[in-house]
């Protein structure tokens, strides 16, 4: 610098400030245009609005601290500056059934995803090839009229099957509207794809209960509680709802304390907190539940009657089940025929007992099995719609209902896209990422890489929606209409639905709405769709779903609709007054027809070359990786391992000292299918002929926060398939393990802190 | 008029309170929905992998785990550790610039703008609960707008730490004493205790008997942290239960 410039940027006064606020673009922020305020809020009072989170399918209800500050918009297509409401804090719903007030760590931190500075802030348009990530700005009215041309000359080719739509599981409006556009189009339903999808569970609650839904646990009134590989504190199902019941389970009963045992191979989270963990080998849990039931049913501690058609779906359940009495399972299961006894007494003494399966039993290609040996325990137990045992959640009268999936992400994935024998002519993506969520021998990509048109309604960059050719970015969740029907997580039925809890930051539009204005730009082409979309905004759709609940004993009582509809947002959503339980499916001949012999799972590779069980596990930070793009979730440490910013392969300490593998040593994991490389770490609480990783890291594609960090456990899974339901054995493959390196990137907390317990003695 | 009007000021007096937590490690579950929800309201910066790798990362409350014993009879403890907010505080008589001082409830309050980053604080503090900052902290843009302006954000060589959320402890109080009332028991929380799944943190008046808080610090499972330091912390812990047979045996 001369001293020329030196002196005229002094002469800017306060130069130094004014640079380090200079906009990208370069621009000074005391340039930038001054929006007129849309709203008006007095500075420094906060005010709360309620919302709803959707950072996984749960469902919980927010309460959203908003106060004023000056924000950088896109309005019209210009930056500039606005005075508005921002939302500073989530908190819980105190109303909420589901969540009562409380939140998770990832329900918290979906403040980010509406801050996160990687978010895509308007349309755009590919201009390079596919997955180059060269895209051009385009108008909203551009993007639409694309949009609707494409979907427009499919359809007048008479193709319009050809086009279909990949989303996650929707529990709300929103899959209703797009099931209607699907259908007014004449495109099949939509592919609902998710890494974790417990489609295994939900057949099997079908089968022995009549039920396709996950359960709904009262753990406040139970006296004993074992989790069959369910990590239901941390990771799986409504997991805050789940919380709530096991601090009321373990102290909120004066004199009574619950007893919780968990039987997996790898200690998670929520094994963590047994007060007796369990191995068992993975896959043969459902024998386990089996030989407690044969106990029960020998000793007669338990009415054989009692477990009914769940029972029922066991072989050998009327004789008494001889097969799996706990000498013939023990070297099955690897937990000895005492303990095994001594549990199912346990479990027959100290009712209400439940059981709750999930994770690694389903996830092998006896996943239905042991799913329905775990119910028919539970059945034997008398917990099903018992105090202190499982419910379903009734669904609430709304005026249209979104579908609970009855497929395997796997099984819709493979037949409508990876293997359909019609080409598909155009794909819509929203919320789901299957290039990174799945093996690498789907190939995937490869297939999307050969659809002509992929539109994404994605806020970021991700591994799928770098290959749309159009990218329609949505509202985050804090910006739109919200609503949801939890499938579990409260024993009363529940409507939930918020108001946007401030205004959008950068020029998106909510999906739903991009849905109806394409519906109607296609309209006169189109006949049904008019009938079935005649709403002229999502809001509109969504009062109209809400209308019959009025009629309904429930959380509203308002009488005028106006009124009943304003009330319903500021609770949060309606929710009925009795916990009466929802009709079962009429029992039909395919239902009662199933029985199955629960056996040992079949793994995929030789035992010798591979002596592994590779067990990848939903991660507490980043779920199945949608959760990796946000600051605070690679910040946050894991509980078991303390590690951030990482991802890592647990490993037995005594299996490490074998293969000479250290802690943060770099250690190649290879399957039949692929290899990858992460750091070690050493885990007392795994099996010595198991190793883990956590899902979520490994994102080529996500974002400054999470690519390019770490591997893909996903990547390297056999393609095996629990046979009824077609899902994802993802437990199911088997791996070799060497060590290649000694720096590994593995940063944890825990290693700077004193972790001898004897350094932290009690009183 | 005046008199009259002071005389209503001096008719109404806020309690002084004893502020002070519960942990019960029997709730606890790990699920870290308060380190999170400590960082959002408290404006704690992320410090990136290079930083966290050498040691830096700050998290004003965290869960230890420990282990007990070797496959496959292996037993698990989480325990929360936040600033213990001790009566004899080691980390308030080292400080030459008194930033680190025992404010008038009882709260070891760290004064931002006296700190010169002397770390004397975090070296005495036993239960390793000072976060120094080594780094200005940085939000990539747009995430400055999830800063809580109740809540000052601080700069390089600022020792930092868990205050009982001492904004919403003040937010309540100014209101209360608006309305002429007393708080009651369990009226506000701090983040970590708001969001607790579990209900495992438990916050409130210790000097109160009826408050929940000080019934538990009564409890037959109740212990302090290094006891023998002599520090009286504020956080009682409850050890973890055993089952009702195993008690009977």
């Amino acid at each position: 610098m001369d001293r020329r410039t030196f002196l005229k940027l002094s002469s800017l006064g306060g130069a130094t400030a004014a640079l380090s606020a200079c906009d990208k673009s370069g621009k000074l922020r005391g340039q930038m245009i001054r929006f007129i305020p849309e709203e008006r809020l007095v500075p420094g009072v906060a005010i709360w609005k309620t919302s709803l989170c959707r950072q996984c399918c749960s469902g919980c209800g927010l309460e959203v601290r908003v106060m004023e500050g000056e924000a950088v918009v896109t309005r019209h297509g210009q930056r500039g500056l606005m005075q508005m409401g921002l939302a500073k804090k989530l908190e819980g719903n105190p109303e909420h059934p589901v969540n009562r007030g409380k939140l998770c760590a990832r329900g918290h931190a979906g403040l980010q995803v509406t801050y996160n500075p990687d978010r895509i802030r308007f349309p755009l348009r590919r201009t390079g090839p596919r997955g180059s990530g060269q895209y051009r700005q385009v108008g909203w009215d551009e993007a639409v009229t694309e949009l609707s041309t494409r979907l427009g000359s499919i359809s007048s080719q008479g193709k319009a099957g050809s086009v279909a739509f990949l989303t996650r599981a929707l529990r709300d409006q929103r899959g209703v509207l797009v099931q209607r556009f699907l259908a007014a189009y004449g495109a099949p339903p939509a592919v609902r794809f998710e890494f974790f999808d417990d489609a295994v569970l939900r057949r099997a609650n079908y089968l022995s209960f009549g039920r396709y839904q996950l359960p709904t646990f009262d753990l406040a009134r139970a006296n004993y509680v074992i989790s069959f590989g369910a990590d239901f504190l941390s990771t799986w199902n409504s997991v805050v709802a789940q919380n709530r019941g096991y601090g009321a389970m373990r102290q909120g009963r004066p004199g009574l304390r619950g007893k919780f045992v968990q039987v997996e191979a790898r200690m998670s989270p929520t094994g963590a907190n047994a007060d007796e963990w369990v191995y068992a080998k993975p896959g043969s849990e459902g024998l386990l539940a089996v030989s407690l039931a044969q106990v029960m049913l020998s000793e007669r501690l338990r009415p054989a009657e009692a477990a009914r058609e769940a029972g029922a779906r066991i072989e050998g359940w009327t004789q008494g089940l001889s097969d799996y009495s706990p000498e013939k399972v023990q070297d099955q299961t690897g937990v000895a025929a005492a303990r095994i006894r001594r549990l199912a007494r346990e479990l027959a003494a100290h009712r209400p007992a439940v059981a709750i399966v999930a994770g690694v039993p389903l996830a092998q290609t006896n996943g239905l099995a042991n799913a329905l040996a775990v119910n028919a325990l539970n059945a034997l137990l008398d917990a099903v719609e018992n105090p202190g045992g499982i419910f379903f959640t009734p669904r609430p009268p709304l005026a249209y209902l979104p579908s609970v999936e009855e497929s395997s992400s796997a099984k819709s994935l493979a037949e409508r896209i990876l293997n359909n024998p019609v080409p598909i002519e155009a794909l819509l993506v929203y919320e789901a990422n299957p290039v990174f969520a799945s093996p690498a021998t789907w190939h995937v990509r490869e297939t999307l890489e050969k659809i002509p048109f992929i539109a994404s309604f994605g806020s970021f960059i991700d591994e799928t929606s770098i290959l749309a050719d159009l990218i329609l970015p949505d509202h985050s969740h804090l910006e739109s209409w919200v609503d949801h029907v939890p499938e579990s997580g409260s024993t009363t039925a529940v409507a939930s639905v918020a108001a946007p809890a401030m205004l959008p930051l950068h020029h998106t539009r909510a999906m739903p709405d991009v849905l109806l204005d394409v519906a109607h730009r296609l309209g006169p082409k189109l006949d049904p769709v008019e009938s079935a979309l005649p709403w002229k905004s999502y809001q509109e759709m969504l009062q109209s779903a809400f209308e019959p609940l009025r009629n309904h004993a429930g959380s509203v009582k308002a009488q005028k609709a106006d009124d009943f509809w304003s009330q319903v947002q500021q609770n949060g959503g309606w929710w009925s007054e009795q916990s009466d339980p929802p009709p079962k499916a009429p029992a039909t001949a395919e239902r009662s027809a199933t029985v199955v012999k629960v056996a040992q799972p079949e793994l995929d590779g030789d035992a010798r070359d591979y002596p592994f069980n590779f067990l990848p596990y939903a991660s507490q930070q980043f779920g199945d990786g949608s959760h990796a793009n946000l600051p605070w979730m690679q910040e946050m440490p894991d509980v078991i391992s303390t590690a951030m910013w990482s991802t890592w392969v647990e490993i037995n300490p005594r299996t490490a000292e074998r293969l000479s593998i250290r802690q943060g040593d770099l250690v190649e994991v290879r399957s039949q299918h692929g290899t990858l490389q992460a750091p070690a770490l050493l885990a007392p609480g795994i099996a010595p002929d198991v190793v883990a990783m956590p899902v979520g890291q490994g994102h080529e594609q996500y974002g400054r926060y999470a690519s390019g960090r770490g591997a893909n456990p996903i990547k390297i899974l056999c393609a095996r398939v629990e046979p009824e339901t077609g899902a994802l054995a993802w437990a199911a493959t088997r791996v070799n393990i060497r060590r290649v390196g000694t720096r590994g990137k593995l940063v944890l907390f825990g290693g700077a802190l004193r972790e001898s317990p004897r350094n932290y003695r009690y009183r | 008029m005046a008199p009259a009007k002071e005389q209503n000021q001096k008719a109404f007096r806020l309690k002084r309170r004893n502020w002070g937590m519960a942990v019960d490690e029997d709730r606890c579950t790990g699920c870290e929905a308060c380190v999170v929800a400590c960082h959002a309201e408290n404006n704690i910066a992320t410090v990136g992998e290079e930083q966290a790798a050498r040691g830096r990362a700050m998290h004003w409350i965290r869960i230890e785990r420990y282990y007990e014993g070797t496959f496959p009879d292996i037993k698990v403890k989480y325990q929360p550790v936040l600033c213990q907010q001790c009566d004899n505080a080691p980390c308030e008589a080292v400080c030459p610039t008194y930033a680190s001082y025992h404010n008038a409830e009882g709260l070891n309050a760290q004064i931002y703008n006296r700190c010169i980053g002397t770390r004397y604080c975090a070296n005495a503090c036993p239960y390793e609960d000072r976060y120094f900052n080594f780094v200005n902290p940085a939000w990539d843009e747009p995430l400055n707008l999830q800063l809580n302006p109740d809540v000052s954000v601080r700069s390089v060589g600022i020792m930092e730490k868990c205050t009982f959320c001492i904004q919403r402890i003040r937010a309540a109080e100014i209101n209360a004493e608006k309305e002429k009332r007393q708080l009651k028991d369990g009226e506000f929380n701090p983040a970590c205790v708001q969001s607790c799944p579990t209900e495992a943190l438990v916050f409130g008046d210790l000097d109160d008997p009826e408050s929940r808080v000080s019934r538990l610090a009564k409890s037959n499972r109740a212990a302090k942290l290094l006891p023998d330091l002599g520090t009286k912390p504020k956080v009682t812990y409850l050890r973890r239960g055993s089952w009702y047979d195993e008690q009977n045996t």
